[in-house]
């Protein structure tokens, strides 16, 4: 029994290699190897599964913020005019 | 670049609408997209100007009005990528040692535990996090967060987060090795996080 305890903890990472690994696999699949190791982890971990979580809602409010984020935002008019001008010689 | 030649191949007179137009019709929408991803005001207003005169060089006709935005913005996408290619190139951009400490100072650095998350640090349950999506001032601290990052890690995070492009292709543009990559992408998770945790979640 022991030795099948030390071989799961030798498979599994501990929890700063969990958050890279599952930081990784938002942009790349992760080894058959990695995944069974990070599995067992999370199954153990609720910090490291609340993170896994936090990360890929991080990425959907990258997303949505793609919209809102400027939403007060827009070009002076001072700016307008200047590029305005800009277009009017870059056509000669 | 293939948009160049897209658009220098076949000179045409414009389209649907007048460049005196363009300004008015298109110049918010461009400015703001500039603004999220090179985050400065000044910056995103040169980076405007120029897009629309490429685009006067190469003249398209299209059918509608966000065949022409699309356009438009594509040529923006490419500015902001060469402005980045740039500053790639000028400062240290992959800035490793930046945020060192975001990776390894939220575990315990050894002893028992050793590896695992420091105690007080572990990710908290965020109650509804979903519903604070439609919150303004939810927005409010992301920008903020957002804002702390600097400004090569919020580059590559924007480019993969906000605009989805492939690591790989990232990569490529900005010349970064893809172990590079991703030590920035893991840092700015972590520190994103981290913010909106502390000055978000943990107070509802």
């Amino acid at each position: 029994m022991k030795k099948l305890a030390s071989i799961i903890r030798m498979l599994s990472p501990d929890c700063k290699e969990a958050v890279r690994l599952q930081s990784k696999a938002l942009d790349r699949p992760l080894t058959g190897l990695q995944r069974i190791g990070l599995r067992i982890h999370l199954a153990l971990c609720v910090w490291c599964t609340r993170y896994g979580k936090q990360i890929k809602f991080l990425r959907a409010a990258a997303k949505q913020g793609n919209r809102d984020l400027t939403a007060n935002q827009s070009l002076s008019a001072e700016a307008r005019e200047r590029i305005k001008r800009r277009l009017q010689t870059g056509n000669d | 670049m293939q948009a160049e030649n897209e658009f220098t191949d076949n000179p045409q007179p414009p389209g649907l609408s007048d460049p005196d137009q363009w300004v008015d019709l298109y110049g918010d929408y461009l400015f703001k997209f500039a603004l999220i991803r090179l985050r400065d005001p000044a910056k995103a207003e040169d980076a405007v100007q120029e897009t629309f005169l490429a685009a006067l060089k190469g003249g398209k006709s299209f059918s509608g009005r966000s065949a022409e935005k699309s356009w438009l913005a594509g040529i923006l996408k490419n500015k902001i990528f060469d402005y980045y290619r740039k500053a790639s190139r000028e400062i240290s951009f992959t800035d490793l040692d930046f945020y060192a400490g975001e990776d390894s100072n939220c575990f315990v650095p050894d002893g028992p535990g050793k590896g695992g998350w420091i105690h007080e640090l572990g990710p908290q349950e965020w109650a509804s996090a979903g519903e604070s999506l439609d919150n303004e001032l939810f927005w409010k601290t992301y920008r903020d967060c957002a804002g702390k990052l600097p400004e090569n890690i919020a580059a590559v995070f924007n480019l993969r987060e906000v605009d989805g492009v492939a690591s790989k292709d990232i990569c490529v543009q900005l010349n970064i090795s893809e172990g590079n990559l991703w030590v920035m992408l893991h840092r700015a998770r972590m520190a994103l996080r981290r913010c909106l945790e502390t000055n978000w979640f943990a107070k509802r």
